[in-house]
C-alpha cells in the first residue's frame, strides 16, 4: 500500500525529513508519534504534496504509483486523503457543493462518470445521518464558523463520503474535548477495512485509546527512530520522548 | 488609576500655547526676497565650496520652472517669496566652538524650552536615563552641537550640516540629494536652492549609536523662513534613534518652514525617526499667523533587510504637508509610519505617507490617527503601491478619524497600488466622533469634561505614542491634551 | 473632461486623461488617438437581452440611437443599450424619474455585440419620495472596446436606491455612479462585481454624497484581475456638514491572480460632519493557498478550485442582489466568466 523509502524533505533551505522509511500494507493503521518539531506534519504534507517543501531525496508510493511526481488533486484521486490538523473555512462555498466538486473530479480523473445529483444528495443524507450532523450544516460555507469539533468531524464527513484508499489522520485530536474525540474515532474506526490502510500522526498517546494502531513509530528528528506495537505507545505516554530525541541527530 | 492621574495632572498644566515667546537677540539677516545673489549669498555666509554653490543654483533655476501644488486638501493665500527672508542668524564669531562661546541669550531660550545643551547637566540627570546628543538649529543656523567628541569616538559623525558640508564633503557629495532630487517637488527644490543648516548624521557599518540623536528646530526672526536640510546615513548594520522637536513664536504672519529630510540606509540598517512637530499653529479664533510646515521627507532602505521607521506627532503649524515616506529597495526591507495629527482652531493638516514597494518581500505597516476639532481640516493622503518585483510584498493600513465637534473636517484618501499577485494588501479606516457614551461615563466617575476628553483621545492615540521614545511620549501626550483644550462645550 | 464632450465636438484634449485625479488610472488621451465615426443606424434583427423574459417592458438603444421607450419608471424594465457597429462611436443619454413611493427594477444591460466600438452613456435617475430603486448593470464589452457609463442619481427623502454593476472589463471602460442624497433618511447600497482577463481593464467609480440627516450608504465591490488585466475602485463617500446620524460603510476586495495583473483602488471618505459612523476597508492579494491546497487535497485541480474559490469569493456581492431572478441571472454570469478566466 503506502512505502516510503529514505525521504528527505526541506522547507526552504532548513532539511526537516532526514531519511523516512515506512510501510504500511492495506488493512493496518499505523501511528506515527514523536514530539514538536520531529517533521511529523511536514509528513503529512510532503506526501499530499502541499507546495513549499522540497523532496531532495527518497520516494513515496501508494500501490506503485509514484506520489511525488503528482500534483496534490491527482494524489487525492489516487485515494489519498490527509484529514487536516485545522481544516480550512472557504466562506461562500457551501460543503455539499466542496464535496460534490471534489467527488467529480476524482471520478474523471479516474475515467469514471460522474455522480447524479439525486444519488449524491441520497448518499450524503445516509452518510451525515451516521455521523449525527445536521444536514442543514452542510448547506452553509464550508466550515465558516464551525467549532473545532464540528471541523473535525466534516473532515469525517467527508472521508467516508469520497472513500478514499488511504488516510492521513494529521493531530486529529487536537482540540477536541472527550466526547468529539469518541464521535471523530467512531467515524473512523467505520472507515477502517482490509482495503484501506491509515497512517495516524499524533503528539499524544489518547488519540489511540479510540483508534487502535497495529504498529507505532517514533519520529525524531526527521527520522523514524523506534518501531513497535501499541505497548510503545503506552511507554511513550508514561516516559516521554525524552531518551529519543538526541538519538537521531 | 495612574493614567488617569497623569492627565488630570497634564489638564491642570493646560496653556495655550507655551512655547509663543519670542526672543530679543542680536540678528544677522539676508535682504529680504529670493534671487540668485540671495542664493549666494547664503553659499558664501556658509564658506561652501563651489560645487555645492554649483548646486543651489541649479535647484533655484529649476525651482522658477515648477508651480506650487494645489492638489492637497488645504487652503492658503498665495505665499508672497519675495516677502521673507531666507537667511537669519544670530551673530557669533566664526560659528560656536564651544558651549562658553554660545551667548547666554540663546542658551535661555534652549532652558526654557525644556532642551538639554549642557553636556554635564544631561550627565547629572538620574541614573540610567536614556542620553541624548542634541544639534540646536536657531532660525538658519546650528548653534551648538553636543556629545560629539563621545559619539566620534564609536566613529558617529553627528554635526550641522554646514559643518559636513565643510569636514565631509565625499559623504554629503554621494548622498546629498539623492533621496529626495532637487526638483522632486515644488518645496524640496527650494529647500535645495536656500538651505541654511540641519543636521548630518552618519554611522558607520555595524555600530549601534550609543545614545539617542536629536536636533531642536527654533524659528525665532520675524518674517522669516526656516529650511532646514537633515541628511541621515546608516551604513550596513547601523542603528539609531532619531527625534526632532519645533517650536516658533507667536506672531501675526505667517511663516514658511520647508524642509527636506533624506535617510539611507544600506543592508540590516536600521532608523527610527521621531518627530514631536509644535509649531506656533495660529491663533485659534482668528485663524491669523502661523507656521506653514512644507516637509518632504524620504527615507530609502537601499540595503537588504533594512529597516526605518517614522513616527510623528503633529499638533503645531497652521498648514502641514508632509508625508514622510518609505522607498522599500532592499530586498526583505520593511518600512513603518506612526502617526498622530491634531488639528483644531483653524489649523490644515494634509499628511501620511508613500509606502514604494520596489523589492522583493518588503513590508510596510502605516498606523494613522487624526483627530480634529474647532474649525480645523484633517485629511490622511498615503500611497501603497507594489510593483511587479516586489513578489511577496505586504501592507497593513490602519487610518482611525476621530471628530470633535459639528465645524470640523476629517477626510482618508488612500491610494493603493498593486502590480503583481504575490502581494498583500490591507487597508482599514474608520471615521467616528468622540463618544457622548464614554465622555458621559467618565464625566459621572468625577472627570471634568476636558479630562474626560483628554482621557478618551489618549486611549485613541495610544498604539502611536507607544511606537515614541519614553520622555517624547510624555511630551506628545501633553501636547495632545493642549491641542485639544476648548474643543467641547 | 468629458468622453461625451469629445464625442459631441470631435476635441481629442477633452478626453479625461491620467492628469485629471479623478481618471489617473483610466487614461482615454493616452488611448484613443482619433475618435471613430458615428455608429450608422442598425435595420437588422437585435439580439435578445441577458436579461430577458424578466422585464415586463423595454427601453432599448442601438448603435447610441433610441429605439424603444418604456412605458413606465415602476415595475421590472430593461434598459437595454446595444453596439453592433464595429470600430464605431456612439453617445446616448437618457433619464428616468421614478415617482414617489414606487417600486423599479431596472435590468440595465450594456451589449457590445461589435469590436473595437467607442461608446458612451449618460443616465439621470430622480429616485421621488419613498420610492425604491434597484439596478442591476450588467456589461458585457467587446475586448477592444471603450465604454464610459456615467448616472447622476438624486434621492428624495426616504428613498431606497440598491445598485450592482458586473462587469467583465474592456480596452477600456469606466462605469461611473454619483448618488446624491440631499434628503433625509435616504438609503443607498452600491455594489460591483469585477472579472477580469486578457488586456481588460475596468474602473468602478462612486461618489455618495450625504447631505440629509439619518443617511445609511452600504457598499461592496469585489473583483478579479488575471493575465495583464486591470481593475480600478474608486470609491468616495462625502459627509456634508449637518448630515448626521450618517452610517456609510465600504468595501473593496479584489483578487490578483497574475504577476501582470494590476488593481488599483482608492477608497475615500471625505467627512465634514461629527456624528457619524463611516468605516471602509480594503483588502487586495492572491488566492488563500491554504484554501486552495485544501480544495486540491480533496481532489479539485488547481484550475477547477481557483474558479470555485473566486465564485464564492465574489458570490457575497451577488447575493446581496434582492430580485431573484436577476440574481440569478448575476449568478449565472460570473460562473461562465469564471469558466473562461483561466
Amino acid at each position: 500500500m503506502l512505502s516510503i523509502n529514505n525521504l528527505h524533505a526541506r522547507v526552504e533551505d532548513k532539511p526537516i525529513l532526514k531519511g523516512v522509511t515506512l510501510d504500511v500494507p492495506a488493512g493496518e493503521v499505523h501511528a506515527i508519534m514523536g514530539p514538536n518539531g520531529a517533521g511529523k506534519s511536514t509528513l503529512s504534507y510532503v506526501l499530499s504534496g502541499r507546495g513549499g517543501y522540497e523532496v531532495t531525496e527518497g520516494s513515496a508510493a501508494l500501490n506503485g504509483d509514484d506520489l511525488l511526481a503528482l500534483e496534490p488533486n491527482e494524489r487525492a484521486a489516487k485515494g489519498l486523503f490527509l484529514s487536516f490538523q485545522y481544516p480550512l473555512e472557504i466562506p461562500g462555498v457551501p460543503a455539499l457543493t466542496f464535496i460534490r466538486t471534489a467527488l467529480n473530479a476524482q471520478r474523471r480523473a479516474r475515467g469514471e462518470d460522474e455522480i447524479a445529483a439525486p444519488a449524491f444528495l441520497k448518499l450524503a443524507k445516509e452518510k451525515a445521518a451516521a455521523l449525527k450532523i445536521d444536514f442543514d450544516m452542510l448547506k452553509r460555507g464550508l466550515n465558516v464558523g464551525f467549532s473545532g469539533g464540528e471541523k473535525k468531524r466534516m473532515e469525517i464527513f467527508q472521508m467516508s463520503m469520497l472513500s478514499p484508499k488511504f488516510l492521513i489522520l494529521d493531530e486529529t485530536d487536537s482540540g477536541l474535548d472527550i466526547d468529539a474525540l469518541k464521535i471523530v474515532s467512531e467515524g473512523v474506526n467505520a472507515l477502517r477495512s482490509p482495503e484501506r490502510g491509515m497512517l495516524v500522526i499524533t503528539h499524544y498517546q489518547r488519540l489511540l485509546d479510540y483508534i487502535k494502531p497495529d504498529k507505532v513509530h517514533v519520529l525524531a528528528a526527521g527520522r523514524i527512530v523506534a518501531s513497535g506495537g501499541p505497548e510503545l505507545a503506552l511507554q511513550l505516554e508514561a516516559e516521554g520522548y525524552d531518551r529519543y530525541v538526541g538519538v537521531a541527530a | 488609576m495612574a493614567a488617569v492621574k497623569e492627565t488630570v495632572d497634564t489638564v491642570a498644566a493646560l496653556e495655550k500655547y507655551e512655547h509663543g515667546f519670542t526672543t530679543e537677540i542680536d540678528q544677522e539677516f539676508a535682504p529680504k526676497g529670493l534671487s540668485e545673489d540671495i542664493v549666494r549669498f547664503i553659499s558664501a555666509k556658509k564658506e561652501e565650496p563651489e560645487w555645492m554653490l554649483g548646486w543651489r543654483l541649479e535647484a533655484y533655476r529649476r525651482w522658477l520652472e515648477l508651480d506650487e501644488p494645489n492638489w492637497a486638501k488645504v487652503d492658503f493665500p498665495k505665499i508672497d517669496y519675495q516677502d521673507s527672508y531666507y537667511y537669519a542668524a544670530p551673530k557669533t564669531k566664526e560659528g560656536p566652538k564651544s558651549l562658553d562661546e554660545v551667548d547666554p541669550e540663546l542658551l535661555a531660550v534652549y532652558a526654557k524650552l525644556g532642551i538639554p545643551l549642557k553636556e554635564q547637566e544631561v550627565l547629572a540627570g538620574v541614573e540610567g536615563a536614556p542620553r541624548y546628543a542634541v544639534d540646536a538649529v536657531f532660525d538658519s543656523v546650528s548653534v551648538v552641537t553636543t556629545f560629539k567628541k563621545e559619539l566620534a569616538a564609536v566613529g558617529v559623525i553627528f554635526c550641522s550640516m554646514s559643518e559636513a558640508i565643510r569636514e565631509h564633503p565625499e559623504l554629503v557629495r554621494q548622498y546629498l540629494g539623492s533621496v529626495v532630487p532637487t526638483s522632486d517637488n515644488y518645496f524640496a527644490c527650494l529647500n535645495s536652492a536656500v538651505f541654511s543648516d540641519g543636521s548630518f548624521v552618519y554611522i558607520p557599518p555595524g555600530v549601534r549609536c550609543p545614545m539617542e540623536l536629536s536636533t531642536y528646530f527654533r524659528i525665532n526672526a520675524k518674517d522669516s523662513g526656516q529650511f532646514e536640510r537633515t541628511l541621515i546615513i546608516a551604513d550596513k548594520g547601523a542603528y539609531c534613534s532619531y527625534l526632532e522637536g519645533c517650536t516658533a513664536p507667536m506672531r501675526d504672519e505667517n511663516q514658511l518652514h520647508a524642509a527636506v529630510v533624506e535617510l539611507v540606509l544600506l543592508d540590516d540598517a536600521e532608523i527610527k525617526y521621531s518627530t514631536v512637530q509644535n509649531w506656533y499653529p495660529g491663533d485659534p479664533e482668528t485663524g491669523k499667523g502661523g507656521i506653514y510646515n512644507f516637509v518632504t521627507k524620504r527615507a530609502d532602505c537601499r540595503g537588504d533587510r533594512s529597516k526605518v521607521s517614522w513616527t510623528q506627532v503633529e499638533t503645531g503649524s497652521a498648514i502641514t504637508w508632509k508625508y514622510p515616506s518609505c522607498v522599500l529597495r532592499g530586498e526583505g526591507s520593511s518600512g513603518e509610519f506612526y502617526s498622530i495629527a491634531v488639528t483644531n482652531g483653524h489649523q490644515q493638516a494634509d499628511t501620511g505617507t508613500k509606502m514604494i514597494h520596489l523589492g522583493a518581500n518588503t513590508k510596510s505597516r502605516i498606523v494613522a490617527k487624526g483627530i480634529s476639532a474647532g474649525k480645523s481640516t484633517s485629511t490622511y493622503r498615503g500611497l501603497v503601491s507594489a510593483h511587479p518585483k516586489a513578489k511577496g510584498a505586504r501592507n497593513f493600513t490602519q487610518c482611525d478619524s476621530l471628530l470633535i465637534g459639528k465645524t470640523c473636517a476629517a477626510h482618508t484618501v488612500p491610494y493603493i497600488e498593486a502590480r503583481n499577485g504575490q502581494s498583500v494588501f490591507e487597508h482599514e479606516a474608520t471615521t467616528t466622533r468622540l463618544s457622548d457614551d464614554q465622555l458621559f461615563y467618565c464625566q459621572q466617575r468625577g472627570l471634568s469634561q476636558e479630562e474626560a476628553v483628554a482621557l478618551l483621545v489618549n486611549g485613541f492615540v495610544k498604539d502611536v505614542l507607544q511606537q515614541l521614545p519614553m520622555e517624547f511620549a510624555v511630551e506628545a501626550q501633553k501636547l495632545v491634551a493642549i491641542s485639544l483644550e476648548g474643543s467641547v462645550g | 473632461m468629458t468622453l461625451s464632450t469629445a464625442l459631441k465636438t470631435g476635441d481629442l484634449t477633452a478626453l479625461p486623461s491620467r492628469r485629471d485625479e479623478d481618471w489617473r488610472w483610466t487614461d482615454l488621451r493616452g488611448l484613443l488617438r482619433t475618435l471613430p465615426p458615428a455608429a450608422p443606424a442598425h435595420d437588422g434583427k437585435i439580439p435578445a437581452s441577458p436579461f430577458a423574459g424578466l422585464a415586463e417592458t423595454e427601453t432599448l438603444f442601438v448603435n447610441g440611437r433610441r429605439v424603444a421607450d418604456a412605458e413606465a419608471a415602476s415595475g421590472v424594465v430593461a434598459l437595454r443599450f446595444v453596439a453592433l457597429a464595429d470600430k464605431a462611436s456612439q453617445g446616448a443619454s437618457h433619464s428616468l424619474v421614478v415617482k414617489a413611493g414606487e417600486t423599479l427594477v431596472l435590468l440595465e444591460s450594456h451589449e457590445g455585440r461589435a469590436s473595437g466600438y467607442v461608446s458612451d452613456v449618460l443616465l439621470d435617475i430622480a429616485v421621488g419620495e419613498g420610492a425604491f430603486v434597484e439596478r442591476i448593470v450588467l456589461v458585457e464589452d467587446d475586448a477592444e472596446a471603450v465604454n464610459v457609463v456615467t448616472a447622476e442619481v438624486v434621492l428624495a427623502p426616504g428613498a431606497r436606491y440598491a445598485q450592482t454593476v458586473l462587469t467583465g472589463g474592456a480596452r477600456r471602460q469606466r462605469i461611473e455612479t454619483r448618488v446624491n442624497h440631499p434628503g433625509a433618511h435616504a438609503q443607498v447600497r452600491l455594489d460591483g462585481v469585477y472579472l477580469l482577463d486578457g488586456q481588460r481593464h475596468a474602473d468602478q467609480t462612486t461618489v455618495v454624497t450625504h447631505a440629509g440627516v439619518d443617511g445609511i450608504t452600504s457598499q461592496l465591490t469585489k473583483g478579479m484581475a488575471a493575465d495583464q488585466a486591470r481593475g480600478v475602485f474608486q470609491g468616495r463617500i462625502v459627509v456634508a456638514q449637518g448630515a448626521d446620524q450618517t452610517d456609510a460603510r465600504m468595501g473593496h476586495h479584489a483578487l490578483i491572480l497574475s504577476d501582470k495583473a494590476e488593481i488599483d483602488a482608492k477608497p475615500e471618505l471625505l467627512i465634514f460632519a461629527d456624528d457619524v459612523s463611516c468605516a471602509h476597508g480594503n483588502t487586495i492579494g492572491a488566492l488563500d493557498e491554504n484554501a486552495l491546497f485544501y480544495a486540491e487535497q480533496r481532489g479539485i485541480p488547481e484550475v477547477e478550485a481557483k474558479a470555485m474559490l473566486t465564485e464564492a469569493f465574489v458570490g457575497e456581492v451577488v447575493d446581496r442582489i434582492e430580485h431573484e431572478g436577476a440574481r440569478e441571472i448575476a449568478a449565472a454570469w460570473v460562473a461562465h466568466k469564471l469558466g473562461g478566466v483561466r
